[in-house]
This record gives C-alpha cells, structure tokens and sequence, in this order.
C-alpha cells in the first residue's frame, strides 16, 4: 500500500485519498485570447511521464484538501507534498 | 415531529458473539449516541478572525486533529477553517450570532449523522480490523477522519482509560457501518446498551 503524507493530517493510506491528475497544467490567464489548439492543449494533452511527477491528491476520506505530491511513476517513491498554493 | 436515529432499525440491546468466553468487564459496550445537535463550522477564506481567538460557550476551538471539550459540547477539527461542533442543546442561534455570516457558515446536520459509541478493551482492536489509520497512536480528546470498511468516518476518543471511542458518519451509512463494526466485535463479544 502506498502512504502519502498528507499536508495537514499526515501520513495516511493510500485508500483515504483520490488521484487528482497533472498539477504542473497551468490553466490559461483569464481573458487572455488563446487558439483552440492551446485550448484543446489545456483540456485535454496529458504527457505520460516516467519518473517524478508533481501531481494533485485529494484527502477525500480525510480533511477533504486538495495538495499536491511528488512522486516517481515507477517506483512510486514519494518525495514531497505541499499545499496547492507552494512551489517546489 | 419524532425523530427516528439512524440505527433505529438495526441497534439491539443484548449480548451477542462469544461474551460466554470473557469475563463481563470486557465485553465491549456498543451503543448508539442519539437526540444529539451536530452542527458544521465553516470560516471562510475572506476571514479576518484567527483559529485560535475562537470561541463558544468560552470553549476554544481545538487545533489539527484534537478534540476540545466541556460538559455536554464537544467541538471536533475536521479539516483546516472546518469543525463539527457536538452539543445536548440546540445552539444554532448562539452560533449564528457568535459567528457571521459574512465570515463563517453555519450548518445544522444534527440528521446527517450516525454515531456509535464503543466502550471496552478490544476496542482499538476492532477498529485495526477495518481502518489503515494508526488507531495506537489516538490519544484523549483526539479525532480523524479515515475510513473502514470502505466507508469513510470520524473517530473521536472520548476516553483513554475506558477505552470508549465514537465513531460517527454519514446516517445512509449508519446500518452499513454497524454490520461492520459488530462483525468485528464478534469475536471479543458485545453488548448492545
């Protein structure tokens, strides 16, 4: 079972959270004009990477926040999680 | 109107499982906590009042996974700027007024919830067999939320000593849940109060 540390809680099981997909896609500025190929980008282009990934999680069996993860997608190492608003 | 608890149908009381083998004081005790108020605090992002100058009924507000407590009320950390506030009295016009509704939202959930309070030595025990949380490591007046069995839940340890732990979640899942937590008891023995 994979244990993810939870922002707030701390560390957990896998089982209290949901996957919560890429957090490095950064939506595009409000009213700013973008092409439907930049849009179609935004919705729906995902890369499938090998190795650290920052990713959102979401507590849903917790205390319900969304923060993201670090982790490698092959061994599933985790190596930090923050609240949404920090960087790396 | 009568209120009807969420386990009205499926809570008995009797000794049921194998109580024959243990001696009285350690069967576990499984009773179900009703005509109870719960109510959900919510401070909003645009808030200017800090966690820790919050009050009711001169109780503070508990920090991150505690539970703070005095008398009938008990007031639970259910996430950040979110707490469950247990109480015998209905005080939802001392919360509206205590609390803005400009800052805070206040809700009445007194009907959305199940709680099963359990009492007795093999209590943690029962608790490991369905939750992934580290229940060893609750301690008085501390709370969480995690899951069992699939269903997610608050715990709150009322009592070290007694060993007597409150379970509490959503009412569709109360019957589910006591199926659960009474299969786990069966082997220690219990008795429905």
């Amino acid at each position: 079972m994979l244990y993810i540390k939870c922002p707030y809680c701390g560390i957990r099981a896998q089982t209290e959270f949901a996957y919560g997909g890429d957090a490095t896609v950064k939506r595009p500025e409000l009213n700013k004009e973008i092409t439907d190929k930049e849009w179609d980008e935004f919705v729906y282009l995902r890369k499938s990477l090998r190795g650290k990934h920052l990713e959102f999680w979401h507590h849903i069996s917790g205390c319900r926040q969304w923060f993201k993860v670090q982790r490698d997608t092959t061994t599933h190492e985790i190596f930090k999680t923050l609240k949404p608003h920090e960087e790396l | 109107m009568k209120n009807i608890s969420p386990l009205n149908n499926i809570h008995q009381i009797g000794k049921y499982g194998d109580f024959q083998n243990v001696k009285d004081h350690q069967i576990i005790k499984i009773k179900e906590i009703k005509n109870i108020f719960i109510y959900q605090l919510v401070k909003f992002k645009n808030s200017s009042k800090k966690n820790s100058d919050l009050s009711i009924q001169s109780l503070s507000f508990p920090n991150i996974l505690e539970v703070n407590a005095k008398n009938d009320l008990r007031i639970l950390w259910m996430g950040p700027n979110n707490w469950l506030i247990f109480s015998s009295k209905n005080i939802y016009e001392e919360l509206n007024k205590n609390f803005s509704m400009n800052e805070f939202a206040v809700t009445d959930i007194s009907h959305s919830r199940s709680i099963i309070e359990l009492e007795g030595l093999n209590v943690k025990e029962v608790l490991k067999k369905g939750s992934p949380f580290d229940i060893e490591s609750l301690k008085q007046n501390n709370c969480t939320n995690t899951i069992y069995n699939g269903i997610t839940i608050t715990v709150d340890c009322v009592d070290q000593d007694l060993n007597k732990i409150r379970i509490i979640s959503l009412r569709s899942f109360g019957e589910s849940l006591y199926h659960s937590i009474a299969d786990g008891c069966l082997e220690y023995g219990y008795e429905g109060t």
